[in-house]
């Protein structure tokens, strides 16, 4: 470990302790600070000539402060003639793009802490009565859960939370600054504002189909050119993340770790079904029900273009094969009686309806929903009531990354989720104190990080870190 | 001008100068939208078709707690454009982040304003024009043109105009803006004086020395930035005690941060004038501003039409 050297950003102090005690070395001497304008001021109190320099910062806190920390140390580093500089991102920011509600043009919609959540999607989770079968809810529901979603567009003071951060807007060149709370842009308080925001995205310019930019790419270019000669990071929200770099990328997985943590802590774990939480996790989380051998379900989120103008009783069936019984007259009667007011609901606000349907078996089961992230954590915690819904004895929600801005803490505490399983990627200090010790358990990654960065630094492979853990 | 091969964006640093700019352009702003998440990462939304487009996007370094947020928005700014097949990326950066650190002043120590200029230019970015860099020489870090503005001839004007000059000596409260100090002397026809300052820290002065006589004199105190205002302070102090009639200072970036407007308030400077590359909510009396948008927007006029920008070294719009 001559040439060995690790140094810490401040977004993740714990973790770097941890990684350099199981290195059996010390973090190597920084000031990190920032000068009186803001600008982020490092210096790098040891000589790192010829040495090999790792770097670890995670992607969490003030995102864009602690990217660039990181990218100033990597530079300094590389300026200071290190022989090769390793950014360790436990959590890669930016890796995955938004998953918030949008309305059809585009326009965010705002979510606000609340005493009580639904969970629900938008129109709610449709719950048969038949196990496993779906069906979607009728228009009359899905006008009234637009209605609330209106509503929330249109409230407009929002209690500030312990981050008051300026929300950006920008319509036709106009500033509005407001606290957020939630990583959902908001709608400008004023009406007039919400008309300019509109324009924005409602747009003269016919055609023109708005796209959010997508940051991946830029964010691994920026450390390549920063002075970074490899990353390690854990459970990329895409692997393909990986081809955006010119460097090679460590990607871990925590899937060992998680692995270990059913087998020895949920009882009964043989009985007990591994759910993703939507289909884009489905690969991680049937590899490792395959790796527990035990059964695995789905939880499917449907994006309809149009709310369904007919008796919705097209049916789908999965499973026993069971059918819904079609629907009675009296709901289509008032289905029909509401089709103006949803015409008139879905001109300004959403055209697009989401639900959710489950895949697999959970009745008196204990469910395990996997995934990579929680954010917002409003997959999760509308999995875990579809899922209770469906007859699940107890959730558990295993996350390899959990950043919970906003208002997910609160959401997460009034969601049916049991206990949540997280990993220290991410500062977990908030999380516990807030959903306490019994809901929460941290996994603790900074033995895979130490392990591979001695292998790295030896040379050895580091594959069989990806089957068995440290 | 044809205005539809030309967009200007505005990231959220300064609205009121892209406003002004797009203004003196006879331009709107494009519709674009920045957003920051809860988890505060930078989310940008382009409103319409730059395809083929010469885009202008105006973002300039301010912010205490936000100019890494500022600096990340013009990255994902750009990226977006170049993405969106935009055929040109200008960034027009009034006031440079990071242009101080731009050499190795102690060992180990960064170079960030050449990581930025890196960055910029991995981001995608074609051609930067800045304004009154604190180093010329930032510019060698790009391999882009960069069209580094002066703000001198609206200063000139300013001086010219709203100061009664005749009786004024034109101070540099420190050796590395003398250059600066003495090219603005000359125009005016003026005398001009040096304050050497001795630096431990940085943001902390600690001795003055001055170089010249401004006894019974309006000394006006011109520099490229006022941060923390410690070094126009002191040598507003210096000035006094030198027997200085009445002390003005002029900066380009009032940047204004930590207690500077405390320091400000308590000093016996008559007259702060800076101009308007970043926002300014100093709220004093003795503040005063240049508005340098006609210059910004005749630059980016220039150079869209690919008329040469040297003009504007010389002559205030």
């Amino acid at each position: 470990m001559n040439n060995l050297m690790v140094f810490g950003g401040s977004s993740h102090p714990s973790l770097v302790n941890k990684i350099c005690a199981n290195l059996g070395i010390k973090p190597s001497q920084t000031k990190l600070g920032k000068f009186s304008n803001g600008e982020t001021s490092i210096s790098i109190g040891e000589s790192v000539r010829e040495k090999d320099v790792y770097v670890i910062q995670s992607g969490c806190g003030h995102v864009n402060d602690n990217f660039m920390e990181l990218l100033i140390l990597l530079n300094a580093c590389k300026t200071a003639s290190a022989s090769r500089v390793t950014a360790v991102m436990p959590y890669f920011c930016y890796s995955r793009q938004p998953d918030i509600p949008y309305t059809a043009k585009g326009a965010p919609l705002i979510s606000k802490p609340k005493d009580s959540y639904t969970f629900e999607s938008s129109p709610g989770t449709p719950v048969s009565s038949v196990v496993t079968t779906q069906r979607p809810k009728s228009p009359a529901e899905n006008a009234g859960s637009n209605l609330t979603v209106l509503e929330n567009v249109r409230s407009p003071k929002l209690p500030v939370l312990e981050h008051p951060s300026p929300v950006k807007s920008l319509g036709n060149g106009e500033l509005h600054k407001s606290p957020s709370q939630s990583r959902i842009p908001m709608v400008p308080e004023r009406k007039e504002n919400s008309s300019e925001l509109g324009s924005l995205f409602n747009a003269n310019n016919a055609g023109y189909k708005l796209w959010v930019a997508q940051a991946g790419t830029l964010i691994a270019n920026l450390l390549t050119t920063a002075g970074a000669d490899h990353v390690i990071t854990m459970d990329l929200h895409d692997s393909q993340f990986q081809g955006f770099f010119d460097i090679p990328v460590d990607n871990l997985y925590c899937k060992p770790i998680a692995h270990n943590y059913i087998q020895y802590n949920i009882p009964e774990y043989k009985e007990a079904v591994i759910v993703s939480p939507d289909a884009g996790g489905a690969k991680r989380a049937a590899s490792l029900a395959d790796a527990l051998e035990i059964s695995f379900a789905l939880i499917h989120k449907e994006k309809r273009s149009q709310l369904p103008k007919g008796p919705p009783d097209a049916s789908l069936t999965s499973g026993g094969g069971a059918t819904v019984s079609s629907k009675p007259l009296i709901s289509n009667m008032s289905s029909l009686s509401l089709t103006s007011q949803e015409m008139k609901l879905s001109s300004s606000s959403s055209k697009y309806v989401q639900t959710t349907m489950l895949v697999g078996d959970v009745r008196n089961k204990t469910c395990i929903m996997v995934d990579d992230l929680v954010d917002t954590s409003y997959t999760i915690t509308r999995a875990a009531k579809l899922l209770k819904d469906q007859g699940a004895t107890k959730v558990y929600a295993l996350i390899t990354h959990g950043v919970f801005s906003g208002d997910a803490l609160n959401r997460v505490a009034q969601s049916a989720i049991d206990k949540i399983i997280v990993t220290n990627t991410v500062p977990q200090e908030k999380t516990v104190k807030f959903l306490g010790k019994d809901r929460v358990h941290v996994l603790d990654v900074s033995s895979i990080f130490g392990e591979s960065i001695r292998r790295i630094h030896n040379g050895e492979s580091i594959s069989m870190l990806f089957e068995h853990g440290w | 001008m044809a205005s539809n091969s030309i967009k200007l964006l505005s990231g959220n640093s300064h609205p009121e100068l892209a406003e002004k700019i797009a203004k003196q352009l006879g331009l709107r702003l494009s519709k674009i939208g920045v957003y920051q998440y809860s988890n505060k990462e930078t989310s940008v939304t382009i409103g319409e078709s730059i395809r083929d487009e010469d885009v202008y996007i105006i973002q300039t370094g301010t912010g205490q707690q936000e100019i890494n947020d500022f600096l990340m928005e013009l990255l994902i700014l750009i990226h977006a454009c170049k993405t969106a097949s935009a055929r040109r990326i200008t960034a027009v950066i009034p006031n440079f982040p990071y242009a101080r650190q731009d050499k190795k002043d102690k060992s180990r120590a960064p170079i960030t304003a050449k990581l930025v200029a890196n960055l910029l230019e991995t981001a995608g970015c074609d051609h930067v024009i800045t304004m009154d860099l604190h180093a010329s020489q930032i510019q060698g870090f790009f391999h882009i043109p960069v069209d580094n503005l002066y703000a001198e001839p609206s200063v000139l004007n300013y001086i010219r105009t709203k100061t009664d000059f005749n009786n004024a000596i034109l101070v540099s409260p420190d050796a590395g803006g003398a250059k600066r100090v003495a090219s603005i002397a000359d125009k005016l026809d003026l005398n001009f004086a040096l304050i050497h300052k001795e630096r431990q820290k940085a943001n902390e002065v600690s001795r003055m020395v001055l170089v010249g006589d401004v006894k019974g004199k309006s000394c006006i105190l011109v520099d490229d930035m006022a941060d923390t205002c410690g070094t126009l302070v002191k040598a507003c102090d210096t000035l006094f005690e030198n027997g200085a009639k009445e002390v003005l200072a002029v900066v380009t970036h009032g940047i204004f941060s930590g207690s500077a407007k405390e320091k400000l308030y308590h000093s016996k400077i008559s007259r702060m004038v800076c101009t308007n590359t970043l926002p300014i909510d100093l709220n004093l009396s003795i503040c005063d501003q240049i508005d340098i948008s006609p210059t910004l927007a005749e630059a980016i006029r220039r150079l869209h039409n690919g008329e040469s920008v040297s003009y504007l070294f010389t002559h205030a719009q």
